[in-house]
């Protein structure tokens, strides 16, 4: 196993983006990716790549633009595994170089939700479950399971009972949902690449929209973006070859457990996850990247987090999931602002995938942002504090799979 | 570090509107276990190769955790031929991981393949005259062939017929023609000249699994093993930027794959290939971007049979994509025959390739050792 570090990232301006087609969108990111990391594209050896291509209408698109990102004659391994696809292409990219198969490699994840007729978080998630009525219609569909499948309601609405239950668990209100909205939405007013801006957004302004499906209000849901992020990923010994002028961000450790699927489990088979707040794999993925880099206490070893939250309810549960709060307390660090871009413990200083969710790219956004913060180059939204040890997360499957990347400014941690 | 191949199973293609998915799954990954002897929990990573379009949903393998043995596993998916699941298996075997499982499937009742095929098309240019999808462009692709290198539609049937001989042998095909012949290829249906129903792949349902694990732990557990000696992928350009007489990404992938296991003159020093000829004339180019001929001479090696069952070179001993095409567990068919090929001591070194895309656009090749 080689030690990996991010050396290169770009991404395009995300929001509507229908000035470009996806080639283009793909390849702005790939090739600004490998502006920044100063090399050409003769060094790079391997792609990992992937979006949900239902939601672009495009069945396996890299093999249309393969000429465009540079991958003519090279490997090119694709995965998608719903919202946490990103962190899972960003996974397979730092597989690729640690097994030593390849030095240098350029992880690009994609959205172009404008393509599709809808919004392809609403459509798209939908069809995880529609593709199973038809052995359901072959072997009898009963009521129950027909009302849990039409009144999940996809991504939103599978969110909010979540989102319930969280609150029932943690004792936290609507209100802290509303601060953790605002925050998110001025952060991605300072990230130029960001799609919903509010510039000194508060959470009254939030709590004034319209309440879409308790405990869930319009101001809390993510837009569906267009956008694509990438990364240059290489590994010690071709850094020590290409000299990279400005600073790397280096991956201590990854895991990514997988959990029983949220209805179906309930429905009809496996184990059943009744409690979408749970969140098991999280808690093991996070138990392993920390154990794969060395972190023992991530409360005080841990700077600041990238974590997937489309809704506001999951930045307070994942957080506790990921060891940064004991349980059922993250909603008092957002009272006190720890989390604020300027405070103890920031989260999404980016704005985060409640401000933009171009879905294949949200994941790897994660990584990169932390890799932006490590290597001081975020900008208007460099958070203060000194960043040496950052924590992406990516959540996606249906509310199972989460993806736990460790990035630190130096190779290892002791 | 070496990776082994310590336990296989496929399940016999089918075209059957009665199994599910995750049934289907859930038999190959118990299946290989047991070859194995392995249970579950002895199994570090799971990577399952499924792929949304042609699974008909989305988020294809998120269904797929119960019946794969990924539950509350370290796990990962690849989004195209089972292959490149294992490769993407080896890079993490070579990282974190001690053992690791590959499951792959495709169910052709579900969403039809070629469907799919227009789904892969450039939708401003090519999808909007509703001529092209994956048979009509081999059908350009075999033309193009055929006239450059002279070679005859016979030429083609007989490595259709090859393959279907010997498909009709193998318990796992979908499609098996007792007492095939020539004229019964020549004769079928055409579907866009000069494919043909028997010179081109038949979708079928499938699903296969392999175990996965690193030389320190076959010896741990003195597990018996056929070791992964190569590996080769690369990516072609798109149908419309590229030469199609021209198979660049195989040749590629193969010689990266030679160059990793040591090999210099294939030919010689590989006993048996299985590959994955989605149409008849794929067969060819697909030997002459191995380098087992030169170019144009694919022909040559069908004619005189070296590529035959009892040949010098055997290509396809299990009958190939003629005996049945599950898609994304082609590849993995393809590596389960020539492992198992290899374990009963037909040869001691084999070649295993796959391909993914339009026309071949990406492939990947393994060379297998006993």
């Amino acid at each position: 196993m080689r030690r990996v570090a991010i050396i290169g990232c770009g991404q395009t301006k995300h929001g509507r983006r229908t000035d470009i087609n996806q080639a283009e969108m793909v390849s702005e990111a790939v090739w600004k990716a490998i502006e920044d990391a100063g090399i050409g594209i003769e060094d790079v050896e391997a792609f990992a790549v992937g979006n949900m291509q239902g939601f672009g209408g495009i069945a396996h698109p890299e093999m249309i633009f393969s000429d465009y990102i540079g991958a003519f004659g090279k490997p090119v391994q694709r995965v998608a595994t719903g919202g946490t696809v990103g962190g899972s292409v960003a996974q397979l990219a730092y597989y690729q170089v640690a097994s030593g198969m390849f030095d240098v490699v350029v992880a690009v994840a994609w959205e172009k939700h404008s393509d599709s007729a809808e919004p392809g978080a609403t459509t798209g998630l939908l069809h995880v479950a529609f593709a199973n009525l038809s052995y359901m219609f072959k072997k009898g569909l009963d009521m129950r399971s027909f009302a849990i499948m039409g009144l999940a309601g996809a991504a939103a609405g599978i969110s909010a009972y979540q989102a319930a239950q969280y609150m029932a668990k943690s004792g936290c209100r609507i209100d802290h949902y509303d601060m953790v909205a605002a925050k998110a939405r001025r952060n991605a007013a300072k990230n130029k690449y960001a799609h919903l801006k509010w510039p000194d957004c508060r959470p009254e302004d939030i709590a004034k929209t319209e309440m879409l499906i308790w405990p869930m209000r319009f101001g809390h849901v993510c837009p569906a973006s267009d956008g694509a992020s990438a990364i240059v990923l290489a590994s010690e010994d071709a850094i020590k070859r290409l000299k990279p002028e400005k600073p790397v961000a280096w991956i201590l450790g990854i895991a990514a457990y997988a959990d029983e699927e949220a209805d179906q489990g309930e429905s009809y088979q496996g184990t059943g996850v009744l409690d979408y707040s749970a969140q098991i794999g999280c808690i093991l993925s996070a138990k392993k990247a920390y154990e794969r880099a060395k972190i023992s206490d991530p409360r005080k070893e841990v700077d600041m987090a990238e974590i997937y939250a489309p809704f506001p309810h999951q930045e307070l549960m994942f957080s506790e999931k990921l060891g940064f709060f004991d349980e059922g307390t993250a909603w008092k660090a957002v009272e006190e602002g720890i989390t604020e871009i300027d405070g103890d413990f920031p989260i999404c200083p980016s704005g985060g995938v409640n401000a933009t969710n171009a879905i294949g790219s949200s994941g790897l956004q994660r990584v990169l942002e932390c890799a932006l913060q490590i290597m001081k180059k975020a900008e208007n939204h460099q958070v203060p504090k000194d960043v040496e040890v950052a924590v992406a997360h990516a959540w996606g499957g249906q509310v199972q799979f989460n993806t736990v990347t460790v990035l630190s400014d130096k190779p290892k941690r002791w | 570090m070496k990776i082994g191949i310590v336990g296989f199973y496929a399940l016999p293609q089918t075209y059957d509107v009665e199994m599910t998915r995750e049934e289907s799954v859930f038999a190959a990954a118990k299946g290989a276990l047991k070859d194995a002897g392995l249970e579950r929990e002895d199994i570090d990573t799971v990577v399952s190769a499924s792929s949304d379009f042609y699974d008909g949903r989305t988020i294809s393998s998120s269904m797929l955790i119960g019946a794969s043995g990924a539950y509350l596993k370290d796990e990962s998916k690849a989004e195209e031929d089972g292959l490149f699941a294992v490769l993407y298996a080896i890079q993490r075997l070579r990282t974190y991981h001690r053992t690791a499982l590959v499951v792959a499937h495709t169910h052709s009742w579900t969403f039809n393949p070629h469907k799919v095929s227009t789904f892969m098309l450039d939708p401003l240019f090519d999808r909007q005259n509703e001529l092209l999808n994956d048979v009509t462009l081999a059908a350009l692709q075999a033309n193009a062939y055929m006239h450059s290198y002279r070679v005859s539609e016979e030429d083609i049937a007989l490595a259709a017929l090859k393959n279907l001989e010997n498909a009709s042998r193998n318990p796992l095909a979908f499609r098996r023609i007792v007492g095939i012949t020539l004229d019964e290829i020549l004769d079928s249906e055409i579907y866009s000249t000069p494919i043909r129903e028997l010179t081109m792949a038949p979708c079928c349902d499938g699903a296969a699994a392999v175990v996965l694990a690193r030389e320190d732990v076959i010896e741990d557990l003195s597990l018996d093993a056929v070791w992964i000696e190569g590996v080769g992928a690369a990516t072609d350009s798109y149908i419309r930027d590229r030469d199609l007489l021209e198979m660049n990404s195989l040749g590629i992938a193969a010689k990266k794959a030679y160059e990793m296991s040591g090999i210099n003159n294939p030919l010689d020093e590989i006993d048996f290939a299985e590959v994955n000829e989605r149409f008849a004339y794929q067969e060819l180019m697909i030997y002459e971007a191995l380098k087992l001929c030169q170019k144009g001479r694919g022909k040559y090696l069908i004619r005189s049979g070296i590529t035959e069952r009892d040949g010098d070179f055997p290509v396809n001993i299990s009958g190939g994509s003629m005996g049945g095409d599950s898609i994304i567990a082609n590849g993995l068919y393809r590596l389960i025959e020539a492992a198992k090929l290899i374990k009963r001591g037909f040869g001691e070194k084999a070649l295993v390739h796959s391909q993914w895309g339009l026309l071949a656009q990406k492939n990947i090749v393994f060379v297998l050792r006993g």
